[in-house]
């Protein structure tokens, strides 16, 4: 009889040990459209956090960012000629000229073109 | 008056930008694969990079936001990002060189092989690069591609004994960029 307990615990340990090994090597990717936002701001002023200092502390950040839309170029959408959205659904994208407010993770300053890349990003309707 | 000032004006613009023709694209992409067989695949793609052609003088430059690649596992991702390319310390991956004898008159749609001589830093490192780089014409501008194996060890990437069977030591890198003619 205690064996039988024994060996059971020991079973149960493993497949839980293998649960949760397999929840960290397989782990779920970030979901950015749920996550809340570290800040919100104008897409200049997020520009401009990076030509001031790096602005390292918002890489890799969720954030949201409010401007016009200067320019469409395949998935991506450009805002106020500053920061460059990568969209996950670029369905209702809008046009060119439409001020919008957008969802994304922060990825860095490309400095051959000057601007802020978002990835995963999502337009969030204005209220 | 006003109208001559306007004149001269759009003559300086249109002769101050002819031959400085650029083709550039914010949206090229660049897949890198470093898979032994049997293990789970070691593979990234990023589809913003951005790139610029100078077709007067061959110049060109790429730069990829090294947080931007996105791999099919979370936990591979965070890796590559933390323990790897410490992207937050370097956040950039940047090539930029001279295609020899590049002359836009000569490409064509089935596209035509230049070398490409200058330099890529990753990592904080900076190494000199000599690559072949195909470029063809397409309707609305240019395609510049290349294929090239690099070493992580040449820029200072260490990889753990415990995951290096996993990883193979050279990293293909396949590069695509659809350029369009810009005014930047």
């Amino acid at each position: 009889m205690k064996k039988k307990i024994v060996l059971l615990i020991v079973t149960l340990g493993l497949v839980g040990g293998a649960y949760f090994l397999y929840k960290y090597l397989y782990k779920d990717h970030r979901e950015i459209s749920n996550e809340e936002a570290a800040v919100e701001l104008a897409a200049a002023d997020l520009k401009q956090m990076f030509v001031d200092n790096d602005a390292q502390e918002i890489l890799n950040k969720t954030v949201i960012v409010n401007g016009t839309i200067t320019g469409i170029e395949g998935q991506t959408i450009t805002l106020d000629e500053a920061v460059q959205s990568a969209l996950l659904i670029t369905e209702n994208a809008g046009n060119e000229g439409d001020i919008v407010a957008v969802k994304g993770r922060c990825i860095g300053y490309d400095d051959l073109f000057e601007i802020v890349k978002l990835d995963q990003s999502t337009i969030i309707p204005t209220k | 008056m006003k109208k001559i000032i306007y004149i001269f004006t759009f003559l300086i613009l249109t002769f101050s930008s002819y031959g400085q023709e650029k083709y550039s694209t914010k949206t090229g992409s660049i897949t890198f694969e470093a898979s032994v067989p049997s293990f789970e695949e070691v593979k990234a793609v990023h589809s913003n990079v951005g790139s610029i052609l100078k077709s007067s003088t061959g110049e060109f430059a790429a730069l990829a936001l090294v947080k931007g690649f996105r791999f099919k596992l979370a936990l591979m991702e965070e890796h590559f990002n933390e323990n790897y390319m410490d992207s937050s310390e370097f956040p950039k991956a940047v090539v930029k060189g001279v295609l020899q004898d590049f002359d836009i008159s000569e490409v064509e749609e089935q596209g035509k092989d230049y070398l490409l001589k200058g330099s890529i830093t990753i990592h904080g490192v900076t190494r000199s690069l000599e690559e072949i780089v195909t470029v063809s014409s397409n309707a609305d501008g240019l395609n510049v591609s290349s294929e090239f194996v690099l070493n992580p060890e040449d820029f200072n990437i260490d990889i753990p004994k415990i995951v290096a069977n996993k990883i193979a030591d050279e990293v293909n890198i396949t590069a695509v960029f659809t350029l369009s003619k810009s005014d930047l």
